[in-house]
């Protein structure tokens, strides 16, 4: 706890409580220190603002958050709460997770159910984590602004000649007769300080040396970019702020992106693959991708974005790219990232001709989509009407046709033929597009029964003939669409943390005192960190000015020896 | 400044509330919420298979069964028939039964729905949007909906068999207002 | 001569004269109580010896980096060896930084071991120049991986000069709990150091003696429909197996010891990228190290650290302290820019989000939160001395743990870098 001393140094001048070392004259104020270790000179001995004598419940709030033992222990426990996180992958790493407490149990047993269930498996959404950062937030700000208005004032308001007790009790101290005549040796010593560019100020035989005030404030500076990053980091959850929307397309498809007026397609899905020559032996034969990239066209919604009831959306072309894994679609603060690709063959559309087999004369080709088909069709003289769609095509436990998904991956198309020579009712065909050998078996066996039911006369079928008639898409891809308005912030708030911690740590504040009397030098110097550096540009100065001495011989530390 | 010292910090401890406060209290509702017994019903507009559309708001007044439904799935194929029988007996009673197919292809669900001889009025969803607003994870899922357009009760999974579906139906009716 | 090859060379160059400048330091320091001799002469010269050779072997090292550089295509970043050899690069440099700074040799014995070793499990991985997969094929994952690197190597530093001022300042002379206990700790630590030379003792000379084994094994995965999907993947050992990868069968398997089949199969939890191999290698490190640190105590027959001690007699403290906190808070600013702000940049820009919470990121995070506390308490809260040092040991197990650990146990976006 604080103790309330008598905090009026002798001399005159009133300290705040608190105060460690005069604000003044620097005479150590509280006497329980041990007499002859270092001064604590952090933050000069100032008292921080919220130190005072009658803590009302705003002054311990305030206190709490002021103190940096406070500080550490919330760091540690964020540090420990952040790394329980790591122990089963989060929930947001599986996009498609419909019962996260059965997936846990089945995936990483008893442990996973008690750590998805103790809500670890949002770690980093949970109250509790968020509630850590928010107090590390305020910490920041009540910490910094404790500390730094004090030792703004402290330091633009030194004294220069110090006391004794302050002068020998720093971690550097010099302790000498001098030789020359004090005047003279303290202007050529002051000399040879600001040739190191420290800036001296002199008060008959008292001097103050002082250099790098600056990184005094990195700390601070760093503080207040952590504090902005913090902030633009909740400010993403403003809903306009932030989208997070995955879409995934084969070739030539249109999809809306989800919780947007936007449509995007995919026009054209590469992939390129290294070739052998270029893996090294273990990984000859593999598919290593090189390259995926999807060609894509945003297009923005202006009408029927969202309609349900049939009326197609109103697209306007607004930006074209082409998505690689570094390379996203950017479009008023939308971008979208090339995220995976699987390779997953399906039609896009035929253009099958309708072979008469009685004739061996082909009629055609006609142009048969795999998404929204037309209801009608002509190829020659005769008229193909859609009657049913099988996008994946299947039997159910009776036998009768069915989808067994509403993907297109095995798509199988019934048309009634009208036309010279055939009845007013036509006949019913079934049309498998996909070339593979189980599906025109099957085909010709419905085709059949078909026939014997009395439904078509068994007198059509279908080609595609050449291959350029098929189109084909080889590969779906996952495009990962994001807004993120707040990123700008972000890196504001990562930039000036960045400058505040050089300014912190690669200058260093550094301060020299010193008051001759009757012809002895009496030197102390202080430095936050490096006082390596310090002796050694002491030691240089007093080297070059006629006091020989080692830097090392400057220690004034206890333990040394 | 000494003066000012004391409202300052409680400006700044006000807005460190109000901004933790915010964070903390959004770590709550990340989850997306789930549709329940006791919610509202969410809004749809939707095409029937005769391209006449209908939204929610035109079937409120009456208890409402709304049956989510698709040919690629053997449970809701298999319920139809019951789903219309369970159609003919309360439909006289005030009861409106509505199948939303789960955007399929209008050819394919008019040939179903008259292979099985499903003659209640069947509207078609598109690109899943109604199904997402309702939160759907299985098929079928059959919600029915009291006259005061909220949800009574979920029912997830099939085939319902007819008494299921009576004994719904019949709970519905105990509760509804009468209209 | 190609380029990869005079890089090879250039690495087994840099690597014999990391040993030779560590032997330097060992003269250098041990030296010290040799009767016969001038103590401040011996020391200054064996070690300005040693460290010409650690300059010397540096610039070898940069050749080979370079070299692979232009032979491989791209930055030698990419891989596990090419990380771990950079991050030797890097300790090296940092220590060159340092050495020049404060010119202690102390720093000097224990840093080159350090770099040795790091370089040796480097050498672990297959070494062979590897075609980039898309997403790392960006210039900003050079930087980030260069940077991190370059800040981790500079907590090393602080680590060696912590564990000298650890060994040097424990009394062996107490007798109560507390002494005891540091006493204990400090030996834990080189324990440690001993597992991981176990490690490389019983990787090498199995490698050396063309072990193999080969297992079966299958997997499922869940892809991104929801669909449950299984692949067979086969797993080779270099070390004899003593547990058999999850859901495996064996294919083949050169006896050892008269055993011939595995004798354990690794937990279905362990699912990261080969996890019952590297499950496998972490119990043969720890056997190896239990043999070699029992030897060690046989021959010195008191624990390392007493005999390390009475060498560093006559070094100040205070100044291994000073030296320690310097190269982390050099560091520092380094870390934070490469395995932070550059990974964010990184991730922005390939992953399309700045932060996702993967493991690895997650890590790089907790090393940064460590050392912030660090920070803090040794300028806030005065910390100085043991407790100091301490946190510096444990802060570099925790970015040893962010390079290795959360690889071979936790499988990220970062998981290709894989044992």
């Amino acid at each position: 706890m604080l103790q309330f001393q008598n905090t009026k140094c002798e001399c005159g001048h009133q300290n705040p409580t608190g105060t460690v070392l005069c604000e003044s004259c620097g005479k150590p104020l509280v006497e329980d220190l041990p007499l002859d270790s270092p001064l604590e000179m952090r933050y000069d001995g100032v008292a921080r603002r919220s130190q005072k004598a009658n803590p009302d419940l705003l002054d311990r709030v305030w206190n709490f958050f002021s103190s940096v033992k406070i500080a550490v222990w919330l760091i540690v426990i964020t540090l420990i709460g952040a790394s329980v996180g790591t122990i089963f992958p989060q929930e947001d790493t599986f996009i498609n997770l419909d019962d996260p407490a059965q997936y846990y149990k089945d995936t990483y047993g008893t442990w996973g159910y008690i750590y998805q269930s103790l809500g670890l498996a949002r770690t980093y959404e949970s109250w509790w984590f968020v509630g850590l950062l928010a107090m590390i937030g305020t910490s920041l700000v009540i910490c910094s602004l404790d500390r730094v208005l004090p030792l703004y004032r402290a330091l633009s308001k030194q004294q220069i000649r110090k006391h004794h007790a302050f002068l020998t009790r720093q971690q550097t101290v010099y302790i000498g007769q001098l030789e020359q005549e004090p005047a003279a040796w303290t202007s050529s010593f002051a000399n040879q300080l600001r040739r190191k560019r420290y800036r001296v100020t002199a008060e008959d035989t008292a001097l103050l040396a002082e250099k790098n005030r600056f990184s005094r404030w990195g700390p601070y500076i760093n503080h207040i970019g952590l504090i902005i990053f913090l902030l633009a980091v909740l400010a993403r959850g403003i809903p306009s702020w932030h989208l997070d929307e995955y879409v995934s397309m084969d070739e030539g498809q249109t999809k809306q992106i989800p919780n947007t007026n936007y449509f995007v397609k995919n026009d054209k899905f590469t992939v390129e693959f290294y070739k052998d020559e270029e893996l090294p032996p273990e990984l000859k034969g593999t598919n290593r991708a090189k390259l995926y990239r999807t060609e894509a066209t945003l297009y923005e919604c202006t009408a029927n974005c969202n309609d349900t009831t049939g009326k197609d959306p109103v697209l306007k072309e607004v930006a074209q790219h082409d998505i690689e894994v570094n390379s996203p679609l950017s479009y008023h603060g939308l971008d979208l990232y090339q995220y995976n690709y699987e390779p997953q063959a399906r039609l896009i559309s035929v253009r099958p001709m309708l072979v008469d087999s009685r004739t061996g004369k082909s009629y055609g080709p006609f142009d048969l989509p795999m998404n929204d088909p037309p209801l009608t069709y002509e190829a020659g003289p005769y008229t193909l009407k859609l009657s049913n769609v099988f996008p994946d095509f299947g039997l159910d436990d009776q036998n009768r046709p069915m989808t067994k998904t509403r993907d297109p991956n095995n798509p199988a198309f019934v048309f009634i033929v009208t036309g010279p020579g055939l009845s007013e009712d036509g006949e019913m065909y079934i049309y498998f597009p996909l070339p593979s050998g189980d599906d025109k078996t099957i085909q010709n066996q419905i085709n059949q029964s078909l026939q014997k039911a009395g439904s078509n006369s068994g007198r059509f079928t279908f080609e595609v003939g050449k291959m350029e008639n098929v189109s084909f898409s080889q590969y779906t891809t996952f495009l990962n669409v994001r807004v993120d308005r707040a990123m700008p912030f972000i890196w504001v708030g990562a930039g000036i943390s960045m400058i505040g911690l050089i300014m912190g740590f690669y200058w260093q504040h550094r301060r020299i005192w010193l008051r001759i009397e009757d012809g002895k030098l009496t030197l102390g110097a202080h430095t936050n960190k490096n006082t390596y550096g310090i002796r050694a540009e002491l030691a240089a100065a007093l080297n070059k000015t006629g006091v020989a001495v080692e830097p090392k011989a400057l220690d004034n530390r206890r333990n040394t020896r | 400044m000494k003066k000012h010292r004391k409202p300052i910090q409680y400006l700044i401890l006000a807005f460190a509330v109000l901004i933790g406060g915010y964070a903390i209290g959004r770590s709550f509702f990340t989850t997306q919420s789930v549709l329940k017994a006791g919610s509202e019903a969410p809004a749809f507009e939707l095409a029937d298979l005769s391209g006449q559309t209908h939204d929610l708001d035109s079937y409120k007044g009456k208890p409402l069964v709304l049956n989510f439904w698709g040919t690629f799935c053997p449970p809701c194929r298999d319920e139809m028939p019951a789903l219309q029988k369970e159609y003919d007996k309360w439909k006289d009673q005030g009861l409106q039964l509505v199948g939303i197919n789960l955007s399929e292809d209008r050819i394919s669900v008019q040939q179903f729905a008259a292979s099985v001889g499903a003659r209640f009025p069947i509207l078609l969803d598109r690109n899943k949007i109604t199904e997402k607003r309702y939160g759907l994870k299985e098929y079928p899922t059959t919600f029915f909906i009291s006259s005061d357009g909220h949800i009574q009760e979920i029912a997830i999974g099939g085939p319902m068999s007819e008494e299921d579906i009576d004994s719904h139906i019949k709970r519905l009716f105990e509760t509804s207002p009468k209209s | 001569m190609n380029w990869l090859s005079i890089s090879s060379n250039a690495f087994i160059f840099a690597f014999a004269l990391y040993c030779a400048s560590f032997i330097g330091y060992a003269i250098a320091v041990a030296g010290r109580r040799w009767s016969n001799r001038d103590v401040e002469a011996h020391t200054k010269r064996w070690s300005r010896i040693a460290f010409a050779l650690a300059i010397i072997g540096w610039l070898g090292h940069l050749t080979f980096f370079l070299t692979r550089w232009k032979g491989g295509g791209h930055i030698p970043t990419s891989n596990m060896y090419e990380f771990m050899t950079f991050l030797g690069m890097a300790i090296m440099f940092a220590f060159i930084v340092v050495n020049l700074i404060y010119r202690n040799p102390l720093v000097g014995a224990f840093a080159t071991p350090l770099v040795v070793i790091i370089i040796a499990y480097a050498s672990v991985f297959p070494s062979e120049v590897q075609p980039l997969i898309p997403a790392l094929n960006s210039y900003w994952l050079k930087i980030h991986v260069t940077t991190a690197a370059s800040g981790e190597a500079f907590f090393a530093v602080g680590f060696a000069a912590a564990l000298v001022q650890l060994l040097r300042v424990v009394d062996f002379s107490r007798k109560d709990k507390l002494g005891k206990r540091e006493q204990f700790w400090v030996e834990a630590v080189l324990f440690v150091v001993i597992i991981i030379v176990g490690f490389l003792v019983s990787v090498f000379s199995f490698r050396a003696g063309g072990y193999s084994a080969e297992f079966q094994q299958e997997k499922f995965s869940i892809d991104q429909q929801g669909n449950e999907q299984s692949s067979i993947q086969k797993v080779t050992y270099g070390l004899p197996p003593i547990v058999a990868p999850y859901n495996s069968e064996k294919l083949s398997m050169t006896p050892y010891l008269g055993i011939d089949k595995p004798l354990f199969e690794a937990p279905h939890w362990m699912n990261g990228v080969n996890a019952g191999r590297k499950l496998n290698t972490v119990l043969w490190s720890v056997i190896s190290g239990l043999i070699l640190y029992g030897l060690i105590r046989l021959i010195l027959r008191k624990p390392i650290a007493a005999v390390l001690h009475p060498y560093l007699d006559g070094i100040d403290p205070e100044d291994l302290d000073e030296i320690s906190y310097r190269a982390i808070a050099i560091g520092f600013p380094v870390f934070t820019l490469g395995a932070l702000i550059f990974a964010m940049i990184w991730a922005q820009i390939a992953w399309s989000r700045f932060w996702s919470w993967d493991p690895k990121e997650v890590w790089a995070l907790i090393t940064w939160l460590f050392y912030s506390a660090y920070l803090h308490l040794r300028l806030s809260r005065g910390w100085l001395g043991t407790r100091s040092a301490w946190l510096a040991v444990i802060g570099f197990i925790v970015v040893l743990f962010t390079l290795i650990g959360v690889n071979l146990v936790i499988a990220g976006l970062h998981s290709y870098a894989g044992v």
